[in-house]
């Protein structure tokens, strides 16, 4: 017995090894790739923040805002949800807590929801389930570029104004800390004011050129844009730290598993030498 | 001197400067337009242009050039510019923008008349940003002349 389970501890220490050598570098690659993802999340955020927030404010003080982009202007039917996922597995609960969120949302929702799935998971979640996906885009989110969200977002405003969709909601991760992350739903359009009356009392006439209309009509998909990228890059930054988090445990979970494996592999070691003396010693004695 | 006013450039990536200026020269869609400090407040919408700064306690005819690829600018307190790409003249790669321009041109004369308008107006900026460019990098078209 004992020399059995001695191969079949050691092949189990094996496949251990190699797996928590697998996991404990995709950790380190995690870990290298997080930094720079951060690095890049940080400036975008000091910037988009700026920007959306400006934008926010502009929207606020103005009283001249076409009438189609604020809240309560029409009846809420279809909703588009844009849902940020990662294109890769292996990173914890990242995607499956995005893709709940998400399935919640469209539950609470009568009408038939048009999805916009970002990332691979989100996309293959919601083809098993029948759901109408309006668009995707599908490689790693870690390098889109500003200009390939303004090729993704163009459409969904496009259809915002036809009428096609009458609310468009991004679900996300947010990036709390690298420990943290929360999954976060953001109504983009229609626009809710919060008419601020400090912001009111201390407007000034603005010049709008050319026309009111066209400043918003820029400043309006401008926002959508920029958020989007927004909500993608941190998301980018949110699954890294995600998977650097899973591949820790992984790693730690491997090696507890190694010790308790060596320790039993060296019982049976010794059991083993223990059987052997008191044969040698049974065998000796026989012949006296 | 003159009083200077507070000057922000913001891309989708970057903070692209921040600084006092006294003078900064952008095209809206209606032509070049001068902004000073105390500017009443606007909100206007760039075209594909020229950017020009003159920046606080610089000689009168010490400008700082950069091309600009639309977007738009608001006008408060302090002036903000927001765009989805700019550059120094000094930063410009003269050699990257005319093969990019002559790419352009290549694609509009062998699809214009039956490609996606969508893709013919793509062309067609990117012909004028290249535009913009070489002249910003050859020192903008106020230095010509």
């Amino acid at each position: 017995m004992a020399a059995e389970s001695m191969q079949d501890i050691k092949r189990r220490i094996k496949s251990v090894t190699s797996t928590e050598h697998i996991t404990n570098a995709m950790k380190l690659v995690s870990a290298g790739k997080l930094r720079k993802a951060k690095a890049i999340f940080e400036k975008t955020n000091e910037n988009s923040h700026y920007i959306t927030h400006t934008i926010a404010e502009i929207f606020n003080s103005s009283q001249d805002i076409p009438q189609g982009y604020l809240l309560g202007n029409r009846e809420i039917k279809t909703t588009c949800y844009i849902v940020v996922t990662s294109c890769r597995g292996l990173c914890g609960g990242f995607n499956s807590n995005i893709l709940k969120e998400a399935q919640r949302e469209i539950d609470a929702d009568w009408e038939e929801p048009v999805i916009f799935a970002i990332g691979t998971k989100a996309k293959e979640y919601f083809e098993k389930r029948n759901y109408k996906i309006y668009d995707d885009y599908l490689a790693p989110p870690e390098n889109i570029s500003f200009l390939e969200t303004r090729e993704m977002s163009r459409p969904i405003i496009e259809m915002y104004n036809r009428g096609e969709i009458d609310e468009v909601v991004l679900i996300y991760t947010s990036f709390i800390s690298s420990m943290e992350q929360e999954v976060r739903n953001v109504t983009l359009l229609p626009f809710e004011i919060e008419r601020d009356p400090e912001i009111m009392r201390n407007a000034k006439p603005v010049e709008y050129e050319p026309s009111v209309e066209a400043v918003f009509n820029y400043l309006i998909p401008k926002y959508v844009e920029m958020m989007i990228y927004a909500a993608v890059v941190e998301s980018a930054t949110c699954e890294h730290a995600a998977r650097r988090m899973a591949m820790e445990n992984a790693t730690d979970n491997a090696r507890e598993m190694l010790d308790k494996l060596s320790l039993n592999y060296n019982r049976a070691r010794q059991a083993a030498i223990t059987d052997e003396i008191i044969e040698i010693v049974a065998g000796s004695e026989a012949q006296n | 001197m003159a009083n200077s006013v507070k000057l922000e450039i913001i891309t989708p990536s970057k903070l692209f400067y921040r600084g006092d200026v006294e003078l900064v020269i952008v095209t809206t869609l209606e032509g070049d337009e001068g902004f000073m400090a105390g500017h009443s407040w606007a909100c206007k919408l760039l075209d594909i242009g020229e950017l020009w700064i003159q920046e606080a306690g610089a000689a009168p005819d010490d400008f700082r050039v950069a091309a600009l690829a639309g977007g738009f600018i608001d006008v408060k307190d302090s002036i903000i510019i927001y765009t989805d790409a700019v550059e120094w003249s000094s930063d410009i790669d003269m050699e990257r923008v005319l093969s990019e321009k002559a790419k352009a041109e290549d694609w509009l004369v062998q699809h214009e008349s039956h490609a996606d308008p969508n893709d013919v107006m793509k062309a067609k900026i990117a012909i004028s940003k290249s535009a913009i460019r070489s002249s910003v990098a050859e020192g903008g078209h106020r230095h010509k002349r």
